[in-house]
């Protein structure tokens, strides 16, 4: 039975496995409403109509797909840098099963209607408080495991992680203020221009924390592991981490350009979405010079073709984000496509492609594997994912414009130029090519579940050894 | 990735070297066999392996150093650390454990020190253990019940790497703390700043009047509960500098800056409180901030100059071998050097170092004076002869009577020497900062006369304006403009090899026009090479190489390593070494000799024939017992590129001149082969000393490039010095940048560079000042508003920042 | 507009909470040696080895 003197890797396998099963339920989710925008006739009656589907679409990538992915690699790196078991077992599994009940519960209650009607905030108050204290106990077990570590410097992908776990229990506390009216229904405590602003800063900062510190210190860890090199700079991940720590807690009234916002609010959030670009592409410019000397690599080695792009998605998406940010930009983009295939090439190229790298990196190790079944499977599957991308920012891309260009058309006389069902018409192709990209990104999935089973039954569940190392402070 | 992998010669599994042909020992590595150069790495490979730390083979990098083997002396030295009145030093008792720094040496890469922690961490009873990976420095914690501090010693020895204690503790604690208050200051200011720009952002975005007043107010009374730990804790150490300067009557930088920063937040609490004038808490925490940064890097630098002494006198073994009662027995007793004596007799074995200056009373031996001196070749030391502290015995034991101790050695008076030279440099790095400290004194005056007029004509705003004066013209740029370039040169040099460690170091160079080499292991490899074979009696140049290869293969000798890789399968026997003469030995059953002619000579019964005439170098004579084989000509070979550097260095403009301690014919010879101008030979450190000041005396500023003890204070006074990286440790850090790479070339590309930062530098500071310059007269007369003051300091800070980026990239033509 | 009265001495306040925890990371010797913990992850070999249950060394890369 498990002892003290290994790792706890059971709970990490099962959230590894939970990151590709909710990876494949949710992405199927992304392409049915992908379809149901090109055929509309697949809204089939209320419970798979397109506007409770969406919600739980988001839902299910962000919080179940890369929550799952960031539960499972945060406790993976942080028992292998603190060289210490996780703080409790016990604790480790009701955090397994609670978040997995919260999943559950969404999935159910969503396409029923009940919702809380906030955005990336959608659930119930009695699944907010479920989650509120899933998410307490997760805290308890991380920073409980670093405090009892045996190495006395705490590594850079440990601060990430724990920035990320404090600050989106912050948020989920905060904009979860609610005034239940049943078990079902609750309205927000905040009201008008507040609960915007509240709703927003929780937005943003999920993006800022969950999106990205998380990720980030899933690429901190995975990046050199995977390429067998120190960090590029690791100094310069340290000031990377403060940096990025102070300036996006600011910039979130971007999300709210040309609202009832006032003005210089408004002004400041831009101010600060364009200081943002400098540790975002800092922290990217560590993790891709990291493979100075290894680069070599990528050629045969599809897990570190996957971080790495991942990382050059995040300074695209990281740069793309700031000029959106500008106001005049952003009176174009506001409210297309444009701001859908920005989220995707984020949620897509970055968060998705670390966490299957990092995924893929993984399994093996916890299922007693040299390496995963195929390599060729996750070499096929890079590819697919990255045609899929490609398919859907660059369709949702056009879109955007169009629809932006086409809104603001007017005639000399100062009527519209197209009525709103122009716009519709003109962007329908790439509607559809965006569902073919959906449908590469899903296919690529299948090939990673696939390769994940065959290397689980080829395997065994493994606890590793906790290697004798010299005590610190 | 490791080195065991060249096909055609064998490696050393270990240390990485090749493996002589006769050498039979072998490392068992995971059910396979590795071949070993010598039983040290054998004996140290093999120890890592059982302790099952063999990981260490695959996780390296580069391969380790050669590994001695351990001698019971050794042992019985290190032993004597256990002694708690030497303990004292270095080892902290904090009641049931005891706490100790150490020095590891040998360390090259990461898997060293994951090496040695784990090492040291299997003892039983050690509790902790940490090595700092920049600083190889340790920190051993350990129960004194159960285990001792040799034995942490011992085990590092083990595995091939020496742990020395590091009784610096205490001065470095305190360094610590210094630089960890600095780094939170430093930390304050910038949060200060990120979160009160925050605040004061929207009021220049927004039109006046567009955010309602008690959104101001709000924010201004967070602005100042955020810069106040700025004006109370990080700008402390401004009052604390200024204040000194006021005590001795003397105005610094510190001082106009410490006034402008509490001014211009008392006006801004005041104008926060009254409702009247504008804030300017953006603009304090901005200000202290830029300057805090500035110094921090500048103190980071600085730093690294310090170890320069501490590794001098790291020279000096800490043990000596005593014979108590010479000459009636000769039973040795370990003594700890600090309580050696005059007149002490000590016993010095081959490999050891002189613990101090003493006179040979009995033995012949080659002593290795290039600690000292520089030059490669070994001195013969006779009964009679003074040997001086520092300085290595090679060949044979020595018994030798210590006649000066302490703080009379010879070694001492260098590192004086050195301290001195290193007090008298110029201060060309404070340029900057006098000038912003002219500038900011002439900026108080005028501040106080803006008030003084204000205050007659308009007294409401005679203290806003005062303030607008010192803030708008804050030097940021000015105090930036110097730091920021050097450090972007600096950082593109180190990518280069060239290693900068003194702030001054790029200045200088700039304005070299003398480039001043040591010869020996500066222009040349500083080790002999094989120049010629001159076969007298018909024998093939070849034969006769394998021939002297074999017997020099079991010499320990400098002039041995020229015969490495000549060797064949010819194995020889009975091989003595005659110290100041030669080898004898046995190859197939005849008798040979190689050595000094005069050695040679008596050897053998055939006469001395002719001596061949291009024989600048050393030359050796092999015989056979009954005829002269042949000559041997031994030479020190100059670098590939210094005729490239040489040619260069004058392209660019400069002199160039070779010091040298070597004899005039040798030194005429590389001087004419590199077409250098000026060339002095036969010199002493103190000649070379001379020779720099009669330079600068005639108007020169004089590189100095060199390596070596004795080049440290000539180093140290000449304007600027380059060291050789691969010179002694101690010149490393005398100098003001070292070559890691030895390349010569690099020298006059780091010039040209120099040259090129000191344009850069000058740029920032004219900028600098012409901003202030055309600041001030429009804060003067108070037409400037506060969103525009702020953006003008922070443009003007980013254009000197953003200037002083182009040095990060070094054109390709360097 | 109201939430500011809550939203900046908010600011505020986690200023100086980061302040402290900064405070305490020097203090605990973090960030003491910034170049060595980029290369002990490294040495934390995570491989998973049958044939040497407990025993971290004596493995072959699988890259």
């Amino acid at each position: 039975m498990e002892n003290q003197a290994t790792y706890n890797y059971k709970v990490v396998r099962q959230f590894a496995i939970m990151t590709v099963v909710w990876g494949i339920v949710g992405m199927l989710l992304g392409v049915f409403i992908a379809s149901q925008l090109v055929w509309p006739e697949l809204n089939l009656g209320q419970y798979f109509h397109f506007g409770r589907l969406r919600a739980l679409h988001t839902s299910a990538v962000i919080f179940a797909f890369g929550g799952c992915g960031l539960i499972a690699t945060s406790y993976y790196v942080v028992q292998r840098t603190c060289n210490v078991r996780l703080f409790s077992d016990g604790l480790a599994a009701f955090t397994f099963w609670g978040y997995q009940l919260v999943i559950v519960l969404c999935v159910i209650t969503y396409p029923l209607g009940i919702t809380f009607n906030k955005e990336y905030a959608e659930m119930e108050w009695p699944i907010k408080i479920l989650l509120a204290i899933v998410w307490v106990a997760y805290a308890v077990v991380f920073f409980g495991t670093i405090a009892k570590r045996k190495v006395k410097h705490i590594y850079v992908a440990n601060w990430f992680y724990g920035a990320f776990i404090l600050a989106v229990a912050l948020l989920h506390i905060v904009n979860s203020a609610f005034v239940p009216v049943s078990l079902w229904k609750s309205y927000s405590a905040y009201s008008g221009a507040v609960d915007a602003m509240v709703q927003w800063w929780y937005g943003h900062n999920a993006v800022g924390f969950f999106l990205t510190a998380g990720f980030l210190g899933m690429m901190y860890y995975f990046v050199p592991k995977q390429a067998g090199r120190p960090v590029y700079s690791y100094r310069l991940s340290v000031v990377h981490f403060w940096a990025l720590i102070f300036t996006y807690m600011w910039a979130g009234p971007h999300h709210l350009h040309y609202t009832a916002l006032p003005d210089w609010t408004q002004s400041l959030g831009m101010v600060f979405s364009l200081i943002l670009l400098a540790p975002s592409w800092g922290g990217m410019i560590n993790g891709i010079m990291t493979l100075s000397g290894a680069w070599h690599k990528l050629r045969t080695d599809p897990i570190l073709k996957f971080l790495v792009t991942a990382l050059s998605f995040y300074g695209m998406s990281t740069f793309e984000g700031p000029m959106m940010a500008i106001k005049t930009v952003n009176a174009l983009s506001h409210y297309t496509d444009w701001t859908v295939g920005h989220v995707h090439s984020g949620a897509l190229g970055w968060v998705a492609m670390i966490t299957i790298g990092s995924i893929y990196y993984l399994i093996p190790r916890l299922f007693d594997r040299e390496q995963m079944y195929s390599i060729k499977l996750i070499e096929a599957h890079f590819w697919i994912a990255t045609l899929g991308i490609v398919l859907y920012i660059s369709s949702m891309w056009i879109a955007g414009v169009t629809q932006g260009l086409m809104w603001r058309a007017v005639n000399p006389d100062g009527t519209l130029t197209y009525a709103f069902i122009d716009a519709v018409k003109a962007t329908h192709p790439y509607y559809f090519i965006r569902f073919l990209g959906g449908c590469c990104f899903v296919a690529g999935m299948f090939l990673m579940f696939y390769n994940v089973l065959r290397t689980v039954f080829d395997g065994k569940p493994v606890n590793a050894p906790i290697p004798a190392v010299p005590a610190h402070a | 990735m490791n080195a065991a992998s060249t096909p055609v010669v064998l490696c050393c599994f270990h240390c990485g070297e090749s493996v002589p042909e006769s050498a039979d020992f072998v490392i068992r590595y995971r059910q396979r066999s590795e071949p070993a150069c010598c039983a040290g790495c054998q004996a140290v490979a093999q120890s890592i392996i059982d302790a099952g730390l063999d990981a260490y083979y695959e996780q390296r990098d580069r391969p380790a150093d050669r590994a001695e083997p351990l001698p019971s002396a050794l042992r019985e030295q290190l032993r004597l650390y256990d002694d708690p009145q030497l303990q004292a030093d270095f080892v902290a008792d904090s009641g049931e454990l005891k706490d100790a720094a150490l020095m590891i040496e040998g360390i090259t890469c990461a898997a060293c020190i994951w090496l040695n922690e784990r090492q040291i961490a299997r003892l039983p009873g050690v509790s902790d253990v940490s090595i700092n990976y920049t600083s190889h420095r340790a920190r051993v914690r350990w129960d004194p019940a159960q285990t001792s501090l040799s034995a942490v010693l011992e085990a590092v020895a083990a595995i091939g790497y020496r742990a020395l204690p590091y009784d610096r503790v205490r001065q470095e604690a305190a360094q610590t703390k210094a630089r960890k208050s600095a780094l939170f200051r430093l930390w304050v200011a910038g949060l200060s700043m990120m979160q009160v720009m925050m605040f004061a952002v929207p009021v220049y975005l927004a039109p006046t009047g567009e955010i309602e007043v008690r959104w101001l107010d709000l924010m201004n009374w967070a602005s100042f509960v955020l810069t106040l730990p700025v004006v109370l804790y990080s700008s402390w150490p401004f009052y604390v500098s200024a204040w000194r300067d006021i005590r001795r009557g003397r105005a610094g930088m510190d001082l106009p800056v410490a006034v402008s920063v509490v001014l211009a937040f008392a006006a801004s609490v005041y104008a926060m409180l009254t409702d009247h004038g504008e804030v300017y808490f953006d603009s304090v925490s901005m200000f202290v901030f830029l300057l805090l940064t500035g110094r921090y890097l500048e103190s980071q630098a600085r730093a690294k100059a310090g170890a320069a002494l501490e590794q001098l006198a790291g020279l000096i073994p800490a043990f000596a071998h005593r014979l108590a009662n010479y000459p009636r027995d000769r039973m040795t007793h370990e003594v700890a050097v600090t309580r050696l004596a005059v007149g002490d007799v000590l016993l010095v074995r081959p490999g050891e170092t002189l613990p101090a200056d003493a006179r040979v009373t009995e033995g012949v031996s080659q002593v290795n004076e290039a600690m000292l001196t520089g030059e490669s070749l070994p001195v013969e030391k006779r009964v009679g002869d003074v040997v001086t502290g520092g300085t290595i015995n090679l060949a044979s034991p020595l018994i030798v009577s210590v006649e000066r101790v302490g703080q009379e050695t010879r070694l001492a008076g260098i590192v004086r020497l050195l301290d001195r030279a290193l007090a008298e440099k110029p201060r060309l790095a404070q340029l900057a900062d006098r000038i912003s400290g002219r500038f900011v004194a002439a900026l108080l005056v005028v501040a106080a006369a803006a008030w003084w007029y204000w205050h007659l004509h308009d007294p409401l705003h005679a203290l806003p304006i005062a303030v607008a004066v010192l803030v708008i013209s804050c030097p940021c740029a000015l105090s930036l403009a110097t730091p920021a370039a050097l450090t972007a040169a600096t950082g593109a040099l180190a990518r280069r090899g060239v290693l900068i460690s003194r702030g001054h170091a790029l200045e200088s160079l700039a304005q070299v026009t003398d480039v001043v080499f040591d010869k020996t292991g500066t222009l040349t490899l500083g080790r002999p090479v094989l120049r010629a074979v001159h076969p007298v009696a018909g024998m093939s140049k070849d034969e006769m190489l394998r021939l002297a290869a074999a017997l020099e293969h079991h010499s320990e000798h400098p002039l041995a390593g020229a015969f490495a890789g000549f060797g064949g399968s010819m194995m020889a026997g009975d091989v003595v070494s005659h110290p100041g003469g030669g080898l004898t030995g046995t190859i197939a059953g005849r008798h040979f000799a190689i050595g000094h002619p005069d050695f040679a000579a008596g050897f053998t019964t055939s006469t001395r024939p002719e001596v061949p005439e291009s024989s600048d170098g050393t030359l050796l004579a092999l015989v056979g017992e009954d005829v002269w084989l042949g000559w041997l000509v031994l030479a020190d070979a100059l670098r590939p590129d210094a005729a490239a550097a040489v040619a260069r260095l004058r392209q660019a403009g400069l002199r160039t001149h070779v010091l040298s301690g070597d004899s005039a014919g040798v030194v005429a010879h590389t001087a004419g082969e590199l077409d250098i101008e000026h060339w002095q030979a036969g010199a002493s450190p103190e000649d070379k000393l001379a020779c720099i000041k009669a330079l600068q005396t005639q108007g020169a500023r004089v590189l100095m490039v060199g390596d070596g003890v004795n080049d440290a204070p000539v180093l140290a006074a000449a304007n600027v010095s380059i060291a050789m990286g691969g010179g002694t440790d101690v010149a490393q850090s005398a100098g003001d940048a070292v070559l890691l790479e030895n390349h010569l070339k690099r020298i006059p590309e780091a010039i040209l560079f120099a040259r090129r930062t000191r344009q850069i530098i000058r740029q920032n500071l004219a900028w600098a000042l012409l901003y202030n310059l055309v600041a001030l007269p429009f804060a003067v007369a108070g037409w400037v508003t506060p969103w525009l003051a702020s953006a003008g300091m922070a443009a003007s800070s980013l254009l000197v920042i953003l200037n002083a980026l182009r040095l990060t990239r070094l054109p390709r033509r360097y | 507009m109201e939430s500011l009265y809550l939203l900046i001495p908010l600011s505020v306040l986690l200023v100086v909470v980061i302040a402290l925890l900064f405070w305490n990371a020097i203090r605990g010797g973090q960030f003491d040696d910034l170049e060595g913990p980029a290369h002990r992850i490294l040495q934390d070999d995570d491989r998973p080895d049958p044939h040497l249950p407990g025993n971290e060394s004596d493995r072959e890369k699988n890259n």
